[in-house]
């Protein structure tokens, strides 16, 4: 298909539909809406991603967004180091800390094992999560990595690799809606899940 | 379930199109090349959300346009009325709604309609290879339990993550290789082992049916049973586990998973002769309608209402005798029969409908 835009259109459009949940029609909708806007509202949304790109960056303990080199959580001495919350994307960070259920730490592993995808254990901060097991009076780490088949076998390879180490393994209860994302459940589901979590076989 | 209105746009050969349907059997009537198997085929969507002709969902929307609409109105046993609406797209981010109401995912609808489609390609389920078997089986599952449709396509994407770890694994089975494969196999002999119970909890209950079937279509003595069904997978019997650590080093040179759900077949024969290598024409023929019908009316009593039945050309194949018996032995509700040509006198349709060229007219 030959294009009908002008290359400049067009590439904002391709370039709007490789973001996440933009779909070739909603690319069009975006960029068409971006043409009509104030210059002054483009430049400002312009802006706050290159700022946001350059400031924000991932917290050197957690891997949790964060403006500093370490991120709030982990700098918040009132957190009980003794539970470690593992997740896979900064997203779940948010989406438990609006819970208000839990007083833990977290660590952020940036993905979940998917071969498809080339990820394996090595691509994710696994061996960094191990350094801080270590160090940090850890008790329990609670599996928290989506429901879904990449997430469930990732949190099964935690499991065995970390239940030698003589620790309380346990996973976020289902309840969630199997094959869903964490970040999309609501807050009350996600609440007992947290609650309900249960031991993990390593 | 009765289906009462159906209102195709952009699928297949219809722009726009819709059509008013009853309880009882409407006989679609039209040239070849017309458009009768593209109507029936919008309605079996609704029930398993793919075509029966095993296509690709691009297929089905017209030529030239970018997505094909489905809008049909159906009515419960209790009375219930639903508005069903599915649109489909070539980038496959399909959307269904419900009572205006957007389903979180498309698969939510299966149950809702229920179809039951005789073609001339179910010869296929007799003579092809196993996956068509296989996938005979699943869909009987997902059509009476569609919550296993979860469990099928979770071994589904099991199995694609394993199969692409073994190809990175280049041939070597490496210590790393090696444990995150274990976590992979452990997830695949759980959901495996699971799919192979419900398989085989499915055929037990089939394959009675089956046998009464295929008696009645062939006009046997009700005390025979010529029809053997068996579905038993080697791992099965030994533990998906075990096989899969057996097999471990094979696949690993091969890049793909030899053993598993995925490679299982249902062994069907007649008088103990296997049917794919024995049986005559006619008896095939025969076997694949009685296969169809015995999970029609295992739905039926299940559910407790049948679902669509969709005859799509199959009358013209059978002989008159056969025809009758098929359509004698059928638990009846709404039935759609397609034919480019007169239909045979067992049928006496309650209602026809002319196609010509992706338009519907109603007697
Ligand atoms: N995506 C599509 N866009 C436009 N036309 C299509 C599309 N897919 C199929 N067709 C056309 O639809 C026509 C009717 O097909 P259909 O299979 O419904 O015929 P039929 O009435 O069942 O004929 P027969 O009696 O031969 O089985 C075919 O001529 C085909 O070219
Ligand atoms: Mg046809
Ligand atoms: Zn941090």
């Amino acid at each position: 298909m030959n294009s009908a835009y002008t290359p400049p259109m067009q590439a904002l459009i391709d370039a709007l539909g490789r973001l996440p949940g933009v779909g070739p029609k909603g690319a069009q909708r975006i960029a068409f809406h971006l043409l009509k806007s104030d210059s002054v509202d483009v430049e400002r949304l312009a802006h706050s991603i290159t700022e946001a790109k350059a400031l924000v960056r991932f917290c050197d303990h957690c891997f949790n967004f964060s403006d500093g080199p370490i991120c709030r959580i982990c700098d918040d001495d009132r957190r009980d180091s003794s539970m470690l919350c593992v997740v896979e994307e900064s997203r779940d960070v948010i989406a438990i800390e609006k819970t208000g259920e839990f007083r833990g730490r977290y660590h952020v592993l940036l993905g979940a094992m998917n071969p498809l995808e080339g990820i394996g254990p090595e691509q994710l901060k696994i061996r960094e999560l191990l350094a801080r097991l270590d160090t940090e009076g850890v008790k329990e780490v609670i599996l928290c990595t989506n429901p879904n088949t990449e997430g469930d076998v990732t949190a099964m390879y935690l499991a065995r690799l970390l239940k030698p180490l003589g620790l309380r393994i346990t996973r976020i209860a289902s309840g969630l809606p199997v094959g869903g994302d964490l970040e999309y459940a609501d807050e009350l589901t996600l609440g007992r899940a947290l609650e309900g979590r249960r031991e993990m076989p390593g | 379930m009765i289906i009462q209105h159906l209102e195709l746009t952009d699928f297949r050969n219809y722009v726009s199109a819709q059509i008013t349907l009853t309880d009882g059997v409407t006989a679609v009537i039209g040239d070849n090349g017309q458009g009768k198997t593209n109507l029936v085929e919008a309605l079996s969507y609704l029930a398993t959300l793919k075509s029966f002709r095993g296509v690709p969902t691009e297929a089905m929307i017209r030529t030239g346009a970018d997505t094909a609409v489905i809008r049909a109105t159906i009515t419960h046993v209790d009375g219930r009325e639903v508005l069903i609406e599915a649109e489909l797209t070539r980038t496959g981010r399909n959307k269904v709604l419900v009572n205006k109401q957007k389903l979180a995912k498309s698969r939510d609808l299966l149950g809702v309609v229920r179809t039951t489609v005789f073609s001339p390609q179910d010869l296929n389920l007799v003579q092809d290879a196993p996956s068509v078997r296989r996938n005979f089986l699943d869909d009987a599952l997902v059509a009476l339990w569609p919550k296993h449709d979860a469990l099928c396509s979770e071994v589904e994407r099991v199995l694609k993550q394993r199969n692409a770890l073994l190809k990175q694994s280049g041939g070597r089975l490496s210590p790393d290789i090696a444990t995150t494969l274990d976590v992979w196999d452990e997830k695949l002999a759980t959901h495996g082992t699971q799919l192979g119970d419900v398989r085989a909890q499915m055929l037990e209950m089939l394959l009675p049916q089956v046998q009464e079937a295929y008696v009645e279509l062939a006009e046997l003595n009700e005390d025979q049973t010529p029809v053997g069904m068996v579905y038993a997978p080697e791992w099965r019997t030994q533990g998906l586990a075990r096989c899969l650590s057996e097999c471990r080093n094979d696949d690993v040179r091969r890049g793909s998973s030899t053993v598993g759900p995925h490679r299982d077949d249902i062994e069907l024969s007649i008088n103990g002769l296997p049917a794919r290598t024995h049986a005559s024409q006619g008896e095939q023929r025969t076997l694949a309608l009685a296969l169809r019908l015995a999970v029609h009316r295992l739905i039926t009593t299940e559910i407790g209402s049948p679902p669509v039945l969709i005859l799509d050309d199959v009358l013209s194949e059978l002989d008159p005798h056969r025809s009758a018996a098929l359509l004698r032995h059928f638990p009846l509700g709404q039935v759609l029969i397609t034919s480019a040509g007169v239909l045979p006198k067992t049928a006496h349709p309650d209602f026809s409908v002319h196609i010509a060229g992706g338009t519907i007219r109603e007697d």
